[in-house]
């Protein structure tokens, strides 16, 4: 576009800089287009923080501006996982915060004091700019032509894929890993084409600080070497590619190092084992290249096949060893589950319960990257063409991120640079070819074989694939330029439109509040969790412990301020299995569980008034499947279901189910709300018991507008010391009986 | 020293007004207020020790145990009534809500009359058994007044309790002999620790329905030790109840009478006995307070400055995993008109919990010195390699005594960055350093003689082996 525009303008002296100009015009549009395409929720809402994780992190930040970033490094917050407390100053990816941090620090020295949520809104829309600014530049590296770059740019922008976790408020760490991820990746092809030190060593840097931003810094470090190791494996080692791969290596390892949270993994974790192994492999390689100078080629064959299986063999033993000893850590459950879908449903329970750890479904790729899906392997297609070290690299990484996104949803996030990148490339080459005014010379078709076009486009292109051997001429007709160019036009525009349309409807909301509509059309709000941490805020003691399902910890902690027992950052799973196990069993044995843990609330989601369906008695099979998980003698899931293998919650219900804690705080008094025996539950859309579940060792102390969030109470032990039962059946008028016959020996007091 | 001053305030306070360390509102309650003639002497006693007296029968429509949630008195004297029932305002749901509120309740029962339900009932709740039959009674053929129950054997004679634990107070020992006529036995539940008796029937008394025409007795309700003619109740709220088997115990007639005791005659010593019981249960013994924690960082600079003071300095809020830390309690104990120092019994330990979850330490506090009112109990520790929430907890919970359970939560936190030794003071790390410095030392030194040996470029063209 840019180009054709320019077009006049070829000619003239300042054409250059007239498109270098309009580049940055245009590459400051596209910005200006991806900051604002993500303001929806901000407008529609409030200026808020989304969902569950980002109110870990806006908590942090705030943590880190109050105290400064030693306090922060060193971290202990003894406001979550009760009794067990965080070390979070260890455990977390400090990136993100310390991104924040530094740009409130900063705006207050230019002396503009914004106060440090805004920033935390706004911080995944400014990134994104600079994500298609370095989608751009990787662009560009790959293909001369600059409209490909500037494609790309804009797809970046809006594709859904990348605003579904950087709408304004998503405050996580993808926020900026995209960038950080995108930006290494083109420091990495910079550094390969030039095989500089300087950019190895800037790849470094910018490995080093997605590693402290992002989990996902695992693909990096797992494809730089595979990039590498392709190109070792085409003949295509350099002297660059070792430079650039070695600087990279070292530096990179040791800044990643840096961070707390990654400590000795990358010399200890398989994960990461890959990168290593190809840092050997590049020596043993650059080794043999030097060897092979010196010696006649007859003994270098058979030091050469030697070398191979030695190494091999001692390096492959090595690397089971460590492993089998330990001392490399086996793989983790969340890698196990990028390669067999089904194993963490099997074995880890707590990833399959997160939704976003679900596979893929194949409607969600069209959802999130539109046209683009298949003009990405048209992309990727056109790589194949030329291929040179740097559309290796757009190989390979199309291949995996694939693979990955097909495995788990999010990691579309990590598919959509490169889909954008391919596309884009696909995309300008349309264009390019059908934009062009000029029509060929039509006697260079006639004149047949040996036109100088067709040594001229031999000379660029290498003849290996057959699609190259007949050179490009050009389009003939301006009818078929217009039609192409006119349904290319269309695309482009029903692209916007459907981006626009999926972030306005689909990634805009906040999830802390709901909207839904009015009969007459006109939005209403709920409220309901906000409502409900505020209560807490507002009428419980500072430090009152909380129990809830861990899906709530986070917000519990940012919003309410209050401690909670689990939380999102699911590092332990006993724990959770605790909570789950309160949860589900009857309430004698909730009891002392809440006892020992010192819970003074129990906090529900209970959706059955409204008809909200992510509420926990939906969720209650995973508490059920965590706590059987570590106590499979007392929580049977089985016996949640009926006879007939169903999950019903109405008069049908099992017994277990009926007297798990969950289930009666969730239905607690819910049945005076209608008249008699017409207790209706929207969600399951069952009719409940006539007769609401009783509560002894609990008691109700707060319900949201919308019942959407219950709270209760738990009480002390009783003050003469009966349990629960009785002395409720006492208050409520039932005297005990005299036991009339005594059964047995007397039993006699001993003191 | 704030505290020693609010021990004061309230010493003064108590010096005042009353004796009992909760309120001097005493209310009882009887048949008919004529009657109180019969318990005069008691009465004089409990107003002599600055007990203001209220009378009441079961049936009066001012008697309210709560005005508006509050107790309207602070102590409960319940004499027996002639009738099965106790009114509305007696119930017992409202003398447990009068005990939840810490009102304290001294309970007579009478062979004679029969116990009303709502205290059967309250009884029952409580896990203290009463015999079913309305006129059953204690009687014991060996140890009985020869004078007034020469035929009956139903005026039991026990000397004065020993304490049954040796880790127990002994609040109830004396001198002399107590009469304990028509007495109504209890047997107390196996299960609740809140249950203690205070005294016991002798080993040959047994519980015997007078009315009963049979000559032997199959089956009695409780024989001998498990049968208590007085037993106490002590709630988590420190509320109490006391259960005397006799009211006539507590009348002038039986104060000082005089007995016999298999041909010796003696005075009964129940004034003695009753002014322990009827003070225990009113909270004038037994009755522990417990002042402020205090927790501090027992090394490094902190120690100095916490050890020049008094009080040291505000107990921190966090301390880290392997602090030593230093914890005091001061302890009184309230003896009739005063906060005194309190000394656990031999054989008892105060102690301390350091636990999340479960103790990680539980350590003996031991006495380190006294004030006038107060024992100040410590104890030194190191915190457990656990990084986590803890609490400091002081739970202790004995027989007679107003119950202590108290906790503070601290947090202890693991090693910051900077708190480790630096890698030179690990002597095992030496060979890595060295190790490191060789590396470049050998890097500068092979750059050097590269450098040094480099062919000059005039020699360029040939090149020297």
């Amino acid at each position: 576009m840019a180009a054709t525009e320019g077009d006049q303008f070829l000619k003239q002296a300042t054409g250059r800089n007239t498109r270098g100009l309009l580049r940055v015009i245009i590459l400051c549009l596209i910005a200006g287009a991806a900051v604002s395409s993500r303001l929806f929720s901000v407008i529609r809402f409030e200026s808020i923080i989304h969902e569950f994780d980002p109110w870990f992190n806006f908590r942090a930040t705030k943590y880190l501006v109050q105290n400064g970033f030693y306090s922060f490094w060193d971290w202990f917050d003894d406001r979550t996982w009760h009794p067990l407390g965080r070390v979070t100053g260890g455990t977390l990816y400090p990136g993100l915060m310390v991104t924040s941090g530094v740009i409130y620090h900063l705006l207050r020295f230019l002396t503009l004091p914004v106060d440090i949520r805004n920033i935390c809104v706004l911080l995944a829309p400014a990134f994104s700019g600079l994500t298609a600014l370095a989608t751009y530049l990787l662009t560009s590296e790959m293909v001369t032509s600059p409209s490909a770059g500037l494609l790309a740019a804009a797809f970046m922008g809006i594709t859904p894929g990348y605003i579904s976790r950087s709408v304004a408020g998503s405050y996580d760490n993808e926020a900026i890993a995209i960038f950080l991820l995108v930006f290494t990746f083109f420091l990495w092809i910079k550094a390969v084409k030039n095989g500089s030190v300087f950019w190895g060593a800037l790849t470094a840097l910018f490995y080093g600080y997605m590693v402290s931003a992002w989990g996902g810094y695992v693909f990096i470090t797992n494809l730089l070497p595979l990039h590498a190791f392709v190109l070792i494996c085409m003949g295509r080692y350099s002297p660059r590619l070792y430079v650039s791969y070695t600087s990279w290596y070292a530096l990179g390892t040791l800044a990643s190092m840096q961070i707390p949270f990654v400590g000795f993994l990358p010399i200890r974790s398989s994960e990461h084992m890959s990168a290593l192994g190809v840092f050997g492999l590049l020596q043993i390689v650059a080794f043999v290249e030097f060897v092979r100078v010196q010696l006649p080629s007859k003994q270098f064959q058979t030091l050469l096949r030697a070398l191979v299986v030695l190494i091999f063999v001692v390096s492959f033993g090595g690397l089971v060893l460590l492993t089998v000893t330990g001392v490399i850590a086996p793989w983790t459950g969340r890698f196990y589950s990028l390669w067999d879908t089904g194993y963490a449903k099997i074995h880890i329970p707590i990833i399959a319960s997160v939704s976003e750890h679900q596979p893929t479904a194949w409607p969600a790729f069209f959802f999130d990257l539109s046209m683009m899906i298949w003009l990405f392997p048209a992309g990727v297609y056109m790589c194949f063409r030329s291929l040179t070290d740097e559309q290796v690299f757009i190989v390979i990484y199309a291949v995996l991120a694939s693979y990955f996104a097909g495995v788990m949803v999010r990691l579309m996030l990590t598919l959509t640079p490169i889909v954008c990148v391919a596309s884009a490339i696909a995309f300008s080459q349309i264009l390019d070819t059908y934009l062009d005014v000029k029509t060929p010379k039509a006697e260079s078709n006639e004149n047949g074989t040996s036109d100088p076009a067709k040594v001229a486009a031999s000379a660029i292109l290498p003849d290996s694939l057959r699609s190259t051997r007949n050179p490009l001429v050009g389009i003939y007709s301006y009818a078929s330029k217009l039609t192409v160019v006119g349904a290319s036009a269309v695309y482009l525009m029903l692209f916007v439109l459907h981006c626009t349309w999926v972030t306005s409807n689909a990634y805009s909301s906040p999830s802390v509040v709901l909207a839904s509509r009015l009969p007459d059309g006109s939005q209403h709000i709920i409220d309901d969790y906000r409502e409900a941490y505020y209560w807490l805020r507002q009428n419980t003691a500072d430090n009152a412990k909380i129990m809830s399902w861990w899906d709530y910890g986070y917000q519990i902690g940012g919003m309410a301020d209050r401690p909670t027992l689990v939380d999102n950052n699911t590092w332990n799973n006993t724990h959770i299995a605790t909570v789950g196990k309160a949860m589900s069993s009857r309430e004698e044995v909730s009891y002392p569980i809440m006892r020992q843990h010192e819970v003074d609330y129990v906090l529900v989601v209970f959706g059955g008034l409204l008809g909200y369906s992510g509420d926990d008695i939906n969720k209650f099979l995973w508490m059920v499947r965590i706590a059987e998980g570590i106590w499979p003698d007392e929580v049977k899931e089985r016996n949640f279901f009926t006879p007939r293998g169903e999950y019903r919650v109405d008069d049908e219900a099992t017994p277990t189910m009926r007297n798990s804690l969950m289930y009666k705080m969730s239905y607690y008094n819910y049945n005076s709300l209608f008249p008699a025996g017409q207790a209706q539950d929207r969600v399951r859309g069952s009719r409940l018991p006539a007769e609401g579940p009783q509560l002894s060792t609990i008691e109700e102390a707060f319900t949201s507008e919308n019942w959407i969030i219950r709270i209760y109470k738990v009480k002390d032990l009783d003050n003469f010391g009966r349990d629960h039962q009785s002395a409720g059946a006492f208050d409520k008028g039932h005297k005990k009986k005299r036991a009339s016959k005594r059964k047995g020996a007397r039993v006699l007091r001993v003191e | 020293m704030r505290w020693f001053f609010s021990f004061l305030c309230a010493a003064l306070l108590g010096l005042s007004s009353a004796l009992s360390s909760s309120g001097s509102r005493l209310l009882v309650v009887l048949e008919d207020v004529a009657e109180k003639g019969s318990y005069g002497g008691f009465f004089g006693d409990l107003e002599a020790r600055g007990f203001h007296l209220a009378f009441e029968t079961p049936k009066s429509p001012s008697l309210a145990l709560l005005k508006f949630g509050e107790l309207a008195y602070d102590h409960l004297l319940l004499l027996p009534t002639k009738a099965k029932g106790l009114g509305p305002a007696l119930t017992a749901t409202q003398l447990l809500e009068f005990m939840k509120k810490e009102g304290n309740i001294l309970l007579a029962l009478s062979g004679d009359h029969g116990t009303p339900t709502a205290v059967q009932s309250l009884l029952l709740e409580l896990d203290i058994h009463l015999p079913s039959d309305r006129n059953s009674l204690v009687v014991d053929h060996f140890n009985y007044d020869g004078e007034s129950a020469k035929d009956k054997h139903d005026v039991v004679l026990v000397p004065f309790p020993k304490v049954v634990r040796t880790d127990v107070k002994d609040y109830f020992g004396g001198e002399g002999v107590i009469a304990v006529p028509r007495a109504v036995g209890q047997t107390l539940g196996n299960e609740s620790p809140l249950l203690a008796p205070i005294l016991r029937a002798p080993s040959t008394a047994y519980s015997y329905n007078p009315k009963d025409e049979s000559e032997i007795v199959e089956d009695p309700f409780a024989v001998g030790a498990q049968l208590n003619l007085v037993s106490a109740m002590q709630a988590h709220n420190s509320a109490r109840l006391t259960i005397l088997g006799s009211a006539e115990m507590l009348q002038d007639a039986w104060f000082e009478a005089k007995a016999s005791l298999n041909g010796k005659a003696i005075t009964t010593a129940n004034r003695d006995f009753v002014a322990k019981v009827s003070g225990w249960t009113f909270k004038e013994l037994g009755v522990l307070k417990i002042g402020k924690f205090v927790h501090y960082l027992d090394e490094g600079v902190s120690k100095k400055v916490n050890t020049s003071s008094a009080i040291p300095e505000n107990n921190p809020s966090i301390y880290r995993i392997k602090n030593d830390v230093t914890f005091q309690v001061p302890i009184s104990e309230y003896v009739s008109t005063h906060w005194t120092p309190y000394t656990p019994p031999s054989g008892d330990n105060i102690q301390l919990e350091f636990s999340m979850l479960s103790p990680f330490h539980r350590l003996n506090l031991s006495p380190l010195s006294q004030t006038a009112n107060a024992t100040l109990f410590g104890t030194t520790f190191k915190t457990p390699d656990q990084h986590g929430i803890f609490n400091f907890r002081v739970d202790y919970k004995r027989p007679f005594l107003t119950n202590i359970d108290e906790k503070r939560q601290v947090t202890v936190r693991h090693f910051a960055h900077d708190e480790w030794p630096r890698s030179w003071q690990i002597s095992g790390a030496w060979v890595w350093i060295a190790g490191i410095w060789v590396t470049v030392g050998a890097w500068v030194g092979f750059i050097a003689l590269w450098l040094y040996s480099a062919p000059t470029e005039k020699v360029g063209g040939k090149k020297t082996q």
